[in-house]
């Protein structure tokens, strides 16, 4: 047997370093001291004060899990947080649906296909503060749609939407949706792209109808991007803030609060222990949403 | 001001004058620089022309840097918690002072003389532990505002009584037109000004008095018959048209409703008198003008509420407190509030103005800032909830108050609700100053 010299050994060794040690570190050590610094060390300290009384200016007072145990008899974060299970009800099904159609139809059409999809997407990369804005308008009733379908002498269009406790949440909803689901068309549009034309042209010769393609080739050529898509929108609906915040500022009477608008709340009135106790308390439900993810993927799910 | 007054002013100034000259950091450090913030919202280039220049060339130991930021408030909140800000702190209200006090980020202010510069009953609401942290700057008032061509047009008469007030609005509304241009589309707290005003309108102030201090329950008799006249008023459709209007409706829309004499009457603070002077009149568009009278009360008698839109502190970290205080100093001084209540319209601080220099500013509010100081001045004045209510009770109110407009809950219990809150917060020590009456 022949011994490696310590010359040779000390010098695979500093290969061995820099090759599959040290050169990867040094690349990612930009953006990990990046990451170190506006992700890891506010989230820590966040938990932190999730467990002290704090006003968000002076010194934070230790008080344990306290705050999670207001968090479980506020009548304000049950309300919040039914109307975030509704809202991600909402937003895993209708612009689910609209997508899905709309990119069935459009999936064949060669000639403006490109306007068309540009035209369907362009509201995704509008702020949401003008769009916001714009429907606010638009839903006025002495002013917008409402009072155009009222001329034409339809019934029930002489109320504010946004003002009434029974459709203010789903007003919002509305308005979010309208600049969302044609994001995920386009999504849904370049996955059935990848679909192999064999499938449609086999299960064609089969005699199978356009329902039928769609449901049998289609839906499961997509299924990776469809089931990546919910899990994420169940994940930004327990997040969702702009949309509600900017219509309807949670009212009236609280009828479309969200968890964040309560963070919000109770970050501008003095109550920032608090509030990072309810901002943790999101990052969990997220992070519960996003963890059922990783367990379909290991059940095999090809996600 | 009497000459009596304007004495004491001068003595004061002058005594802080001294003080300041006499500060070893002066001597040392010559015209140092202070550093303030000024909200983008409230006409920078004016307070830069009318207050920091002016200063400038005026001081004698400091210069002032000014900078603007976009929510000024916000960034001064996150700044203070970094141990950072600017030199001369400035909040929204005794409240937000109060929080900041309470977090030792601010110097404390009685060495430097204000407490004779000012007014009794305003220095006591900068006062947190005995000691005076904050100068309450932007005195505010609520009255009732309404078109007046209008009026004369229909016959109707400005109401002086809490009854009167609810029976005008029925007989305007009956004559299809909204009495009250009220709206929350854009500020949601604008719900406290209704409140505030009927609980110490409805109520009396006297009432509210005892409450805030602790001798009678928010959900006292007293209280619960003044919500539910709001509460009737807001049911009635006289808000903005209806409930839902009132939700979705802007300040805009709501202020050139009352303009045009679509709306007829208003429940606002002095701040919306900039706003009324171009929604009235050519500028307008219109050939309607616009009058005031004090908020109705059920005794008939007039009274104003007092609110505080800001005050002014010097931060913990400043190096140059005694050149901090000259710039506060030389911001309360009668010649340089009038001035920037004339050029920029800034609402001056408790503080008498001088007769003079006053020329831009409209009659109606120089007459409703001068019954406000001679009521003030006499005891004789009402509680805003957002200068004398603990922050956290405040927001019950605000946001609470319209589950009783909606029917789901009922004035006695959203009164409870606030006394539940208000009890914690007493606790808590969050409670604030009260002047004695």
């Amino acid at each position: 047997m022949q011994l490696s010299s310590p010359t040779v050994a000390t010098s695979k060794h500093r290969r061995f370093l820099t090759r599959r040690s040290v050169v990867p570190w040094l690349f990612i050590l930009p953006v990990l001291t990046l990451h170190l610094a506006v992700v890891a060390g506010p989230a820590v300290s966040a938990f932190y004060y999730s467990l002290t009384e704090w006003n968000g200016l002076g010194p934070a007072r230790f008080i344990g899990l306290e705050n999670f145990a207001h968090i479980l008899a506020d009548r304000q974060y049950a309300t919040a947080l039914g109307n975030n299970l509704r809202w991600m009800v909402f937003f895993m099904t209708v612009p689910f649906a609209l997508a899905l159609v709309s990119a069935a139809a459009l999936a064949p059409v060669k000639r403006g296909a490109m306007f068309l999809r540009t035209a369907l997407f362009l509201p995704y990369v509008l702020p949401s503060v003008v769009i916001a804005n714009v429907w606010r308008y638009l839903l006025a009733p002495d002013a917008g749609i409402p009072a155009a379908l009222r001329g034409l002498g339809l019934p029930g269009f002489d109320v504010a939407l946004l003002g009434q406790s029974s459709t203010a949440l789903w007003c919002a909803a509305f308005v979010d949706n309208w600049h969302f689901w044609g994001f995920l068309m386009v999504l849904f549009l370049t996955a059935m792209q990848g679909v192999p034309s064999e499938l449609y042209e086999a299960v064609r010769l089969d005699g199978a109808t356009r329902a039928q393609e769609f449901w049998y080739v289609t839906i499961p050529g997509i299924m990776p991007t469809l089931v990546f898509m919910l899990v994420i929108t169940a994940s930004w609906s327990v997040l969702t803030f702009d949309y509600i915040w900017l219509l309807t500022q949670g009212g009236p009477a609280g009828s479309s609060e969200v968890l964040s608008t309560l963070v919000f709340d109770s970050f501008n009135h003095f109550e920032a222990g608090y509030a990072a106790a309810l901002g943790l308390s999101m990052s969990l439900l997220a992070l519960l949403i996003l963890s059922m993810f990783a367990v379909l993927r290991r059940r095999g799910w090809e996600l | 001001m009497n000459k009596q007054n304007r004495w004491m002013v001068a003595l004061a100034l002058a005594a802080a004058g001294i003080g300041l000259a006499t500060n070893p950091l002066i001597a040392q450090s010559g015209k140092a620089e202070v550093t303030i913030w000024l909200d983008q919202n409230g006409d920078p280039a004016c307070q830069t022309k009318n207050f920091v220049d002016a200063f400038n060339r005026e001081g004698k130991l400091a210069t002032i840097k000014a900078s603007i930021r976009k929510n000024s408030w916000d960034a001064t909140k996150i700044a203070l918690a970094a141990g950072a800000g600017p030199d001369i702190v400035t909040t929204p209200g005794p409240g937000f002072l109060g929080e900041v006090a309470k977090a030792g980020q601010l110097l404390p202010l009685d060495e430097f003389g204000w407490t004779k510069a000012l007014a009794p009953w305003a220095l006591s609401l900068g006062n947190f532990d005995g000691k005076l942290y904050g100068l309450p700057n932007e005195v505010e008032t609520l009255v009732l505002y309404y078109n007046k061509t209008l009026f004369a047009k229909q016959g109707w008469k400005a109401p002086r009584t809490m009854d009167e007030l609810v029976s005008l609005a029925a007989t305007i509304k009956a004559a299809g037109l909204i009495p009250f241009a009220h709206a929350n589309a854009e500020w949601k707290p604008a719900n406290e000004w209704f409140v505030g005003e009927f609980l110490n309108h409805g109520a009396g102030s006297q009432a509210v008095y005892e409450a805030l201090t602790g001798k009678r329950r928010w959900d006292d008799p007293s209280f619960v018959k003044a919500i539910e006249t709001l509460d009737k008023l807001q049911k009635d459709g006289t808000f903005m048209g209806g409930l839902d209007r009132y939700y979705t409706s802007t300040f805009v829309q709501a202020i050139t409703a009352l303009g045009d004499g679509k709306a007829a009457m208003k429940i606002e603070g002095t701040w919306v008198v900039r706003d009324l002077v171009k929604s009235f009149g050519a500028k307008a568009k219109n050939t309607n003008d616009w009058d005031w009278v004090p908020m109705p009360a059920s005794d008939g008698k007039a009274s104003f509420n007092i609110g505080i839109g800001s005050t002014a502190s010097i931060n913990k970290n400043t190096k140059n407190p005694a050149a901090a205080a000259e710039v506060l100093n030389y911001m309360f001084q009668p010649k340089v509030q009038a001035r920037m209540l004339n050029e920029c319209g800034t609402v001056p601080g408790p503080i008498s103005l001088p007769k003079t220099g006053l020329g831009k500013v409209d009659k109606r509010l120089q007459a409703i800032l001068a019954q406000l100081d001679k009521a003030a001045r006499a005891n004789s004045y009402g509680y805003t909830t957002w200068t004398f209510f603990p922050p956290k009770t405040e927001q019950v109110l605000i946001k609470e108050i319209e589950k009783v407009w909606n029917g789901s809950m009922t004035a006695k219990e959203y009164l409870g609700e606030i006394q539940k809150q208000f009890d914690l917060d007493t606790a808590a020590g969050s409670g604030l100053p009260i002047p004695k009456r």
